[in-house]
């Protein structure tokens, strides 16, 4: 054994407590100091561009004026203002209008376009090519081309129209079908993004369930109903979620189409704080319409959030 | 001097305790292995050793400075990874020569230097390839080589073998014995392979749940284990335990009585002192045999254990029998011609010299098992 | 035994069998080609009205408006190109977009790939905080913050002059997207723990295991999220339409939509100036298909 000498025995320790503990934090500060220049660089822009004007934007719906003069503090005028705007309502209504025509649409052609890309795969590159192109042009741009398609002159829905004999339509003449030129520019835009999202989420069923579903008999409507669609569900309604907090913010489009037109028919949220910003500087409402839109924005996202943390408590196998 | 001591290491994850307590030193040059079942914060004091991970509390020494708060580079060790983790994008040579150009050498030093590991570990050919072009066992000797060109302090493996197939190990285990007899660089060496372990180590540190069970010679853990974990952890087939009681005898013997078991022992052999006090608290104690120490009686020995052979396991260099003696089984190495059939009744002599007996607590009773100072976990299973 | 009588029995359904499968063939061809069909007409909504925007570019616009409009012209008028060259501030604008995305992806990815290692790899106090709060921000639309940011960049205290229609005042705000960062953190993830472990004792600093093993291994995510910017900066409308109004600082979107007229459109123009925007990406596009189709995928994966 050790000879237990005048010397310390080997284990003894030679720092007390507290000069470990000084020690210790020199340490851990010396390497958290690398870590955080790494994150710095990101932090500054992101702090400055987007956390302050966060704040800087709920400040401002209590304010009038401030893009070209100083800020005026009016408390809560303008939430009064818009509450009885019936302008404001308008937006949102139609906005949740579009949003609901364009979601819907666009999935039920992008799951079918999904489902029928997913079982044929010949030639399936060629059509995915095909429908990704529309995202590859600016709103504004498909907006333009969808001029082409909605002119009351020279677009090509009326050409065929007055081909077929019937009479011409002042697409944009009606609220309704106004509304509905958007979403189909928009539709048409987005389709190809859609399908490729449904195609992957059904290219991440597993084949073997499939199959499984198969030798037990079932046929294919009943395979899509009873396999596909509960698997496909929550990643459903996490592209709907999604898909709302996107659409939600639709403006290009109805810049170049319609100015919100006819008679504020399609005005939308962003389009209505465009517009109150910086045309008819009506700054207050702008502001407080911003903010409105922010928690709607935010009350999404938390949502989303809560359906991917309950998807992912039901399998915690994955992710 | 590359001694590497580790005084009192205590670490803690949340609310798991890896390492408890643990104090152990490694000579220079010698090799040490942490030898344990996963979990048992092997692999995390190999970490620790290395900075990868900071420790809770105690002292890390290597060959004299402080290293607990330097980097883990500064401390002038190197670390072979279980999974190797040979840069994917970069040439068997760029992955050796990685070290030192961290450390700024010059292009020619780095060159000779990469030459020479590279003829030691037989690379010379593979310079130029990529890892994801090597098998298993070369991407080891990179690892290895990558290792060794620093000419470090220390070195600290972390089951480098565990990934390569039972052949491979054998060979390879062999090479790294060599390589360790060349350079005679201190090394710690993580495993939870017993063989590895009792061919390569110097020293063996038998570790369990955080607290370190045991530390000695391969011989001295094999024959005198410290507790019942170290005896039952090392020897294939394991130590055999047969439950019973202790009774002091008139004219100083002890006898051992399990079921159908009744046999004298030898206080020449086992600690006085304690085996009074297990039989003053009537407590349950174990007998413990290697299969190795007991034999079948010949026709006509008497006095052995009574027992029926269950299960013959013939392994081509020897034939392990189970028997169902003294209340459970009990595995037996013997002769492989041996015309033993299943069901026959045997009778089990053993020597006596080589018996131990573990008391409630688990650890030995034997005069010549190392005392550890009852560690807190093992005094806790007697309660 | 009963063999025999089985066999037998087996040849008269064959015929049936037959007819079975032969209808089962057709039935299956046909929804093969019903399936064709459908996605064919898809693909041809999709890619038709681009078709439909070459002709008016290569006509006078008078043209246009005639009834019934023809479709092939019969000579190829390059008016229309010529005007959009020469005549509008196109070229300007052009250059503008692509300093304007360019810079953006720049140095977004300098930013996100840092900040992407630290959040996994590095282990700092505050980390899961500050990974929260840019989750949190993930989905900010622009058009909550345009009036704060239009403020800061119009006035900021010290500047003699509005960062209002300058560069510096376009690119600097969109600089900080959180998916980003997100999506890098997300792959930065799955290097494997022990190489970046093995380079520290082989003694690289952080920077150097950051530049010498990370960024290597990284590069399809580095890639990917490079496309995926760029492409989102190129469509971005609202905050250049907000923050350019001369014209020789307008982005393509916010020049294409000024050839609007309140009353009067120049269609053959406009139309020009689309396909001169349009045409060369989808050119791009088809040449780099893989990394498009990877980069709607991160979006996709987002979750």
């Amino acid at each position: 054994m050790s000879a237990e000498t005048a010397e310390r025995a080997w284990d003894e320790l030679t720092l007390s407590p507290a000069e470990y503990r000084r020690a210790g934090a020199r340490y851990r500060q010396q390497r958290n100091l690398r870590a955080y220049l790494f994150v710095v660089p990101y932090f500054v822009p992101f702090l400055a561009f987007l956390v302050v004007p966060l704040f800087w934007s709920v400040w401002l719906s209590f304010n009038q004026g401030g893009l070209l003069d100083s800020a005026k503090f009016v408390g809560l005028q303008n939430w009064r203002v818009i509450g009885a705007d019936t302008e404001l309502t308008t937006s949102i209504k139609n906005t949740a209008i579009y949003a609901v025509e364009a979601i819907f649409l666009v999935f039920t052609l992008a799951l079918l376009l999904a489902l029928l890309l997913n079982r044929y795969r010949k030639g399936s590159n060629f059509f995915k090519l095909a429908l990704y192109v529309p995202l590859l042009a600016p709103a504004v741009l498909v907006g333009l081309i969808w001029q082409f398609v909605t002119n009351y002159d020279f677009g090509l829905i009326n050409v065929v129209l007055v081909h077929l004999g019937l009479g011409r339509v002042n697409i944009f003449g009606n609220g309704t079908t106004a509304l509905l030129a958007i979403v189909g520019a928009e539709v048409w835009r987005g389709l190809g993004f859609w399908t490729l999202y449904f195609l992957a989420s059904l290219q991440s069923i597993p084949e073997e369930l499939l199959d499984a579903a198969r030798v037990d008999g079932a046929r294919g409507f009943q395979r899509f109903r009873r396999v596909t669609v509960p698997l496909l569900k929550p990643m459903l309604l996490f592209a709907i979620v999604i898909a709302i907090i996107a659409n939600f913010q639709v403006f290009d489009t109805v810049y170049v189409l319609t100015q919100g037109g006819p008679y504020e028919s399609t005005s939308t949220l962003v389009w209505f704080i465009w517009k109150r910003l910086f045309q008819f500087q009506q700054t207050g409402q702008g502001y407080a319409a911003a903010v409105l839109l922010l928690a709607i924005i935010l009350g999404l996202t938390a949502v989303s959030f809560w359906l991917l943390g309950s998807r992912r408590r039901r399998r915690p196998r994955e992710a | 001097m590359a001694e590497i001591l580790i005084k009192h290491l205590v670490k803690t994850f949340g609310k798991v305790e890896a390492v408890k307590d643990v104090s152990l030193q490694v000579a220079d040059s010698e090799f040490l292995v942490l030898l344990g079942p996963s979990g048992c914060g092997k692999s995390t004091i190999l970490r620790v050793v290395a900075g990868l991970e900071d420790a809770d509390s105690g002292e890390i020494v290597v060959g004299g400075r402080l290293v607990n708060f330097i980097d883990p580079v500064k401390r002038n060790v190197a670390m072979v990874f279980q999974n190797y983790a040979l840069y994917p994008h970069m040439t068997v040579h760029k992955n050796i020569a990685f070290p030192l150009e961290m450390a700024k050498k010059t292009k020619a030093e780095i060159d000779s230097a990469v030459r020479r590991a590279a003829g030691i570990l037989g690379l010379d050919e593979l310079l130029h390839r990529l890892p994801e072009q090597l098998s298993g066992g070369q991407r080891q000797r990179v690892a290895l080589a990558r290792a060794i060109v620093r000419e470090p302090q220390a070195f600290l493996m972390d089951e480098p073998l565990s990934n390569l197939d039972a052949q491979l190990r054998i060979q390879t285990r062999l090479e790294l014995i060599q390589l360790h007899a060349r350079l005679g660089i201190t090394t710690m060496y993580v495993t939870h392979d017993q063989v590895e372990a009792m061919t390569m180590g110097h020293r063996i540190a038998v570790m369990r749940d955080g607290v370190l069970q045991q530390i000695g010679t391969p011989q001295d853990v094999y024959r005198r284990p410290a507790n019942v974990f170290v005896a039952t952890f090392l020897g294939a087939p394991p130590m055999n335990l047969i439950d019973g009681a202790l009774e002091a005898v008139a004219g100083g013997g002890w006898r051992f009585h399990g079921r159908d078991v009744d046999v004298a022992l030898s206080s020449g052999v086992l600690s006085p002192p304690e085996l009074q006090h297990e039989i003053e608290a009537h407590a349950d104690v174990k007998l413990g045999l290697r299969p190795e120490h007991i034999r079948i009686a010949a026709p006509g020995e008497d006095g052995g254990i009574p027992g029926r052979v269950q299960f013959l396991e013939p392994v081509g260099s020897d034939l392990y029998l189970t028997v169902e003696a003294g209340g459970g089984t009990v595995q037996v190495r013997t002769d492989p011609d041996s015309p033993l059939q299943t069901g026959e009744n045997v009778s089990l002599l053993f020597d006596a010299a080589r018996v131990h007996v573990f008391g409630a607590d688990g650890h030995n009773l034997r005069r010549d098992a190392p005392r550890v100072e009852a560690p807190a976990e093992l005094v806790e299973a007697a309660s | 035994m009963a063999a025999p009588v089985v066999i037998t029995e087996a040849s008269e359904p064959h015929a049936d069998y037959s007819r079975a499968a032969r209808r089962s063939r057709v039935l299956w061809l046909g929804k093969g080609v019903a399936a064709y069909a459908v996605l064919t007409v898809f693909a041809a909504i999709t890619l038709v009205p681009f078709l439909y925007l070459l002709s008016p570019s290569f006509r006078q616009s008078y043209e246009l408006l005639t009834f019934p409009p023809q479709w092939i012209p019969h000579s190829l008028y390059t008016g229309n190109f010529h005007h959009v060259l020469h005549q509008t501030s196109y070229p300007r604008w052009a250059l503008n977009t692509l300093i304007f995305a360019g810079a953006i992806t720049a140095i977004t990815l300098v930013l996100d790939t840092l900040a992407g290692y630290a959040f996994a790899r590095l282990r700092f106090p505050g980390r899961t905080a500050l990974f929260g709060l840019v989750i949190a921000t993930l989905m900010i639309p622009t058009a909550a913050v345009v009036a704060p940011l239009y403020i800061m960049i119009s006035r900021l205290p010290g500047w003699t002059h509005s960062g209002v229609n300058t560069y510096p005042g376009m690119i600097l705000p969109m600089v900080c997207s959180p998916l980003g960062v997100f999506m890098m953190r997300q792959f930065m993830s799955t290097l494997p723990e022990a190489l970046v472990e093995a380079a520290r004792l082989d003694g690289a600093g952080e920077w150097q295991i950051f530049r010498k093993i990370v960024l290597p291994l990284m590069k399809p995510p580095i890639v990917v999220l490079g496309i995926f910017t760029f492409m989102f900066q190129w469509v971005n409308f609202l905050w250049p339409l907000v923050i350019t109004t001369t014209d020789n600082m307008k982005t393509l979107t916010v020049g294409i939509a000024s050839l609007q007229g309140q009353f009067v459109t120049d269609w053959g123009v406009i139309s020009a100036a689309a396909v001169m925007t349009i045409f060369p990406v989808i050119a791009v596009f088809l040449i780099f298909q893989r990394w498009f189709v990877q980069a709607s995928m991160a979006g996709a994966l987002k979750q």
